[in-house]
């Protein structure tokens, strides 16, 4: 039990999950970036060099955020995305190295020729 | 000089309780001091269960008082026990009628893990608390044999069943539900299902404990446990030898994955027992279990040898601690489930892990 959570609060209006650490820091992570890095095989596929980049989430909402045991958050997406469960290790990692692992999504999202707006 | 209520508590926080290593005054145990001139009549509510010691604690505490307390007269405890119920993750259902869940768990399978789950059950159940177990092994169910229990359920209302009972331990297996010939060909996902049903609509009947058989492995049925279950903490089995050690790490590591509290390590097999000549062979190995408590920095909780009675008695559906309730095996059953017990109990106090509150707001 390396990091354990404190406090967590959704935003839904500026689409932002606030995470508080017992640890180590409270980080703000935005329902995109939640949502483009599920821990779901939908997105990061069953093996490594599976991943399917996620496009076109710039809007996306939460519906709802159910805990998973006492481990993790299971959070379902108003596009219907429902199975990622994300531990305390991930959130965490996705807050303390939220920009890097960001601007890597930015860039390959650019080399793809996607968008972060929503396709119609 | 006349005594007061504060140097009876002053006086028992000197005073070490043997099973949880800690005095009776911060484990919260000391209740209703009253002092009336020279006597002292005093509580002491015990978080785990203990009849067998009952009478070994009043003596330790009526015996120190009167030693301390000076000018004191007849010293009179009265010792008894309450399990708590402990705190559980929020969001996750209780299970209604049950205080707490152990998961009875090993990586590996043929360690022997349904033999221990029902004589800690016994042995747990033999010290005054009320336990229930619940057979989680969907495709291959043990317990109806070993608690020589047949016949099916009844249920009341047609939605809920009523746990089977024997030797004092109300009870639930998909045994019960299926002839013992019939295979459960099953995936997954059905398999869970089962888990969850044979769970929740059992109507257990006010539990302190409620013992769950595990399957061996670390697939769906452990993850759908610490998922949607609240489990209070779980034990791990296994045998000294290496090959086993290497499969019981795997489950102790799943249980750590997923936030499900480690209770502690038993050693099944530790020695084999000749029953001719009774020499004494680590057949297995030596030392293993222990090894693998001080890696991970978890309590060794006690070791069973390889003993032909074991096997007999549970086969037969008397399990060791009704079958020799005053033999050594059961002895070190039982300190394995004061270990637990204990710990249990310690947990309950403790809240750091609880799960985090969850707000959600329009802004």
């Amino acid at each position: 039990m390396a990091h354990q959570p404190t406090g967590i609060t959704l935003h839904q209006e500026s689409r932002l999950l606030e995470i508080s650490f017992a640890d180590d820091g409270a980080f703000s992570l935005p329902y995109e970036y939640l949502r483009v890095h599920s821990p779901s095989a939908e997105v990061k596929g069953h093996f490594p060099g599976e991943e399917i980049l996620q496009v076109g989430k710039m809007n996306v909402g939460i519906k709802d955020v159910a805990p998973s045991g006492s481990y993790a958050l299971q959070i379902t997406f108003d596009d219907g995305h429902d199975s990622g469960i994300f531990t305390w290790e991930y959130l965490h990692e996705l807050g303390s190295r939220q920009s890097e692992i960001w601007n890597a999504y930015l860039e390959k999202m650019a080399a793809a020729g996607e968008s972060r707006e929503p396709k119609r | 000089m006349s005594m007061n209520e504060a140097d009876v508590q002053n006086a028992l926080k000197n005073l070490i309780d043997p099973n949880t290593k800690k005095d009776f005054v911060s484990g919260k145990s000391v209740k209703n001091i009253k002092v009336s001139g020279n006597e002292v009549t005093l509580d002491i509510l015990l978080g785990y269960p203990a009849k067998s010691v009952w009478a070994e604690i009043q003596t330790l505490v009526e015996g120190h008082l009167k030693a301390t307390l000076s000018g004191v007269g007849s010293v009179k405890a009265s010792v008894s026990s309450k399990v708590v119920p402990h705190a559980v993750q929020r969001g996750v259902k209780l299970v209604d009628g049950v205080k707490n869940i152990i998961a009875i768990a090993s990586g590996k399978g043929g360690v022997g893990k349904s033999t221990t789950a029902v004589n800690l059950a016994l042995a747990l159940a033999a010290e005054g608390a009320r336990v229930g177990v619940m057979d989680a092994d969907i495709y291959g169910p043990s317990q109806p044999t070993m608690l020589g229990i047949s016949g099916q359920p009844d249920s009341d209302d047609g939605k809920t069943m009523k746990p089977m009972t024997n030797h004092g331990l109300q009870v639930m297996s998909i045994g019960f539900l299926v002839d013992a010939d019939t295979p459960m060909i099953w995936r997954g996902p059905m398999a869970t299902q089962a888990l969850d049903q044979l769970l929740r609509q059992t109507k257990w009947d006010n539990l302190d404990y409620l013992i769950v058989d595990l399957p061996p492995g670390t697939g769906d049925i452990q993850l759908s446990l610490a998922q949607t279950v609240p489990v209070t903490g779980s034990v791990i089995v296994t045998t000294p030898q290496d090959i086993a050690l290497l499969d019981a790490r795997k489950g102790l590591m799943m249980f750590e994955k997923v936030d499900v509290k480690i209770i502690g390590i038993v050693e099944n097999m530790s020695t084999h027992i000749c029953s001719n000549c009774g020499h004494e062979e680590h057949i297995f190995g030596a030392g293993g279990g222990e090894k693998m408590c001080a890696e991970y920095n978890v309590e060794f909780l006690g070791g069973l040898p390889l003993d032909i009675r074991i096997r007999e008695q549970s086969d037969a559906g008397t399990p060791t601690v009704v079958a020799e309730p005053d033999s050594n095996l059961t002895k070190v059953y039982k300190q394995i489930a004061r270990r637990v017990a204990v710990k249990i109990a310690d947990m309950a106090q403790d809240h750091s892990a609880v799960f985090p509150k969850i707000v959600v707001k329009n802004t």
